[in-house]
């Protein structure tokens, strides 16, 4: 155990037996998983509403003699998933940052970051060992998610899936992943440079909060069509294609709406997501070339922000930030 | 002075020294000046939007914001009271009970004679006065930018209404804050202080109203409020679920006093549930007993 990458390693380790032994973190996960299943449920349910109202209303056409029977309600078994993947990108990204906290927080608490650091551990071993340990959780945590959803959608949606929707499912799980990693690893920087622990995890919230709830509800209520109830577009009876010529009009104003947007990490996050598992109309039934033909973009940006944060951390979690005096 | 006025006093000196809470503070009032702006150019481009449409024979039906009341342009203020003003009361709140027990000072604050309840009651009072002061000012300057994008002071009645959101803005505010106190109070680790009440107000903002209405999370984080799908599952969990959905009440009561067209109704349901709420909230939080007060952390 003589090397830096061993000294990462163990504390790594330890990183995993902390958070296995801990009530808080089984808390969150088991809250994030019943959100998540709380959606699919609820999206298959509000399915079978539009069905129900579907048929209702093909029934009252026939009663009255029309002939004409509009086009039903079209299920794809991926769209159940959007609900899920919103709580990831706001619920998700909060209990990352807990974690991350907690990680720095709980050393500082216990006394025991004097005891780690009077051994010969290398510069990066500490905060290396700490961003690999929550890596591993969060791709436990994601791996886990995922199989639950994806047997939610068979059993509560009653939809059954191609080995194509796998695809699609792992890839957002490891697009959440690297979103994932990122909030944990932005705590951990924002707690190691913090004097006060509470600070860094405020600090952190507020940066969330930014970024994850402000910036994109700025974007989503400048969109003309969420200024009323079930769309402006919708209530104006304007079909979809002419939608985006009127559109085409106010290019400029999209484009600052749009450029708000884009500034959020989540952003990033929801839409690879939403494009490779088809919530987003244009993608929905596109082959993944043509999704990460259309989006590659998004991915780099993703994982070039992720690598930044973990950098941010590892460059932060110093023993002189470390050792600060504790208040 | 009495130990009510003096606790109050104190959590009014703390507020305004501890710099997180004013970082939070100056988001806040940025954000509701910054709503101002954001509903105007949004309620310009909208109306381009119309024009066009009509304009191209696309549709006759008559324009949804014709007449729009001039504090439309605030309606984006509510929901930023809802994400940022939500989260400012807890930390405020978790901040007021867990000083005294992180430092073990009420031990002796409780050694003079003061009773739990006058203490717990400054305290709350001395935030309500906080938030109190932060909406007046965020509020006072919002009804400056609104009379300079309608090139007139606001009447005596718009005027009305954005204090009486103001007051609403307050309850929900205060009944945030009484969360962050209770956690404070119960918790024995202050990072579970600080994440209690951020799941409770999660859960709140989005689970309940997407299991009663089927709306998506993301979609919760618009003004206007979620749109109950008519069908037997989602009357009945509606029903159930509704009156707990403090956030979706809010934004009800907020639309109807705001003149937000798109909300209809009667906005006093609403405003006596986040009443009821308070009241609880208040009656939860005074009855800790002393020894709970006084009791450490586990670190």
């Amino acid at each position: 155990m003589g090397n830096p990458s061993t000294h990462a390693w163990v504390i790594a380790r330890k990183e995993l037996l902390d958070l296995r032994r801990d009530r808080l973190f089984a808390v969150l996960v088991a809250f994030l998983m019943i959100a998540t299943l709380i959606s699919v449920g609820v999206a298959a349910a509000s399915f079978r509403t539009q069905i129900d109202a579907y048929n209702l209303y093909v029934q009252q056409l026939i009663a009255a003699g029309s002939t004409t029977k509009p086009a039903a309600p079209t299920f794809f078994p991926l769209q159940l998933l959007r609900g899920g993947v919103e709580y990831l990108e706001i619920l998700g990204a909060l209990f990352a940052i807990v974690l991350g906290y907690g990680t720095i927080a709980k050393e500082k608490y216990r006394g025991t970051l004097q005891l780690i650091l009077s051994r010969p551990i290398g510069r990066f071993a500490m905060p290396l060992g700490k961003i690999g340990g929550l890596a591993i959780v969060w791709a436990a945590v994601v791996l886990l998610l995922t199989a639950a959803t994806t047997i939610a959608i068979v059993a509560i949606g009653n939809a059954p899936l191609q080995p194509i929707d796998g695809a699609r499912i792992l890839i957002a799980a490891i697009v959440a992943w690297l979103y994932l990693v990122f909030w944990s690893a932005l705590a951990i920087g924002t707690t190691a440079l913090s004097p006060r622990l509470s600070t860094g995890l405020i600090v952190a919230i507020v940066i969330w909060l930014a970024f994850v709830l402000i910036i994109p509800q700025i974007g989503d209520t400048m969109d003309p069509d969420n200024q009323v109830p079930g769309g402006l577009f919708a209530t104006l009876q304007i079909q979809k294609t002419d939608e985006l010529k009127v559109l085409a009009n106010f290019a400029g104003f999209d484009a600052i709406r749009n450029g708000l947007e884009i500034s959020s990490i989540t952003k990033h996050f929801e839409r690879l997501t939403f494009a490779f598992l088809g919530i987003k109309d244009k993608y929905n039934q596109q082959t993944l070339d043509f999704v990460w033909t259309d989006l590659w973009g998004y991915a780099i940006t993703l994982a070039v922000a992720a690598f930044a944060s973990v950098a941010f951390a590892v460059g932060a979690t110093t023993r002189r930030t470390l050792q600060r005096k504790i208040s | 002075m009495n130990a009510f006025m003096v606790s109050a006093r104190h959590e009014m000196l703390n507020a305004r020294r501890t710099r997180t809470a004013n970082l939070l503070l100056v988001v806040f009032i940025g954000m509701v000046i910054a709503s101002s702006v954001i509903g105007w150019v949004t309620n310009q481009t909208v109306t381009s939007v119309y024009q066009k449409v009509v304009a191209d024979g696309l549709s006759s039906a008559p324009n949804p914001f014709s007449g729009v009341s001039p504090l439309y342009y605030s309606r984006n203020a509510v929901i930023y009271v809802l994400l940022i003003g939500s989260l400012m009361a807890i930390v405020l709140g978790v901040q007021a009970t867990l000083r005294d027990r992180k430092a073990a000072t009420a031990d002796l604050v409780l050694s003079r004679p003061v009773g739990s309840v006058a203490r717990l009651l400054g305290q709350l009072a001395g935030l309500g006065v906080v938030l109190a002061v932060v909406i007046g000012v965020s509020m006072s300057i919002s009804w400056v930018i609104i009379s300079i994008i309608n090139g007139a002071p606001l009447g005596w009645g718009d005027t009305g209404r954005l204090v009486a959101f103001s007051a609403l803005s307050w309850i929900l505010l205060a009944t945030f804050a009484l969360l962050g106190m209770l956690t404070g109070l119960r918790s024995r680790q202050e990072t579970t202080a600080l994440l209690v009440p951020f799941v409770i107000w999660s859960v709140v903002a989005f689970v309940l109203p997407q299991i009663g209405t089927a709306a998506r999370p993301v979609s919760l984080l618009n003004p206007v409020p979620a749109v109950n799908p008519t069908g037997g599952y989602f009357d009945l969990v509606s029903a159930l679920t509704g009156p707990l959905s403090v956030t979706e009440q809010f934004k009800r009561a907020s639309g109807i006093i705001l003149q937000d067209s798109t909300v209809t109704g009667d906005a006093t349901p609403s405003v006596l549930i986040l009443l009821s709420f308070l009241v609880v909230m208040s009656i939860v939080v005074v009855s800790t007993p002393r020894a709970r007060m006084r009791s450490g952390l586990d670190g």
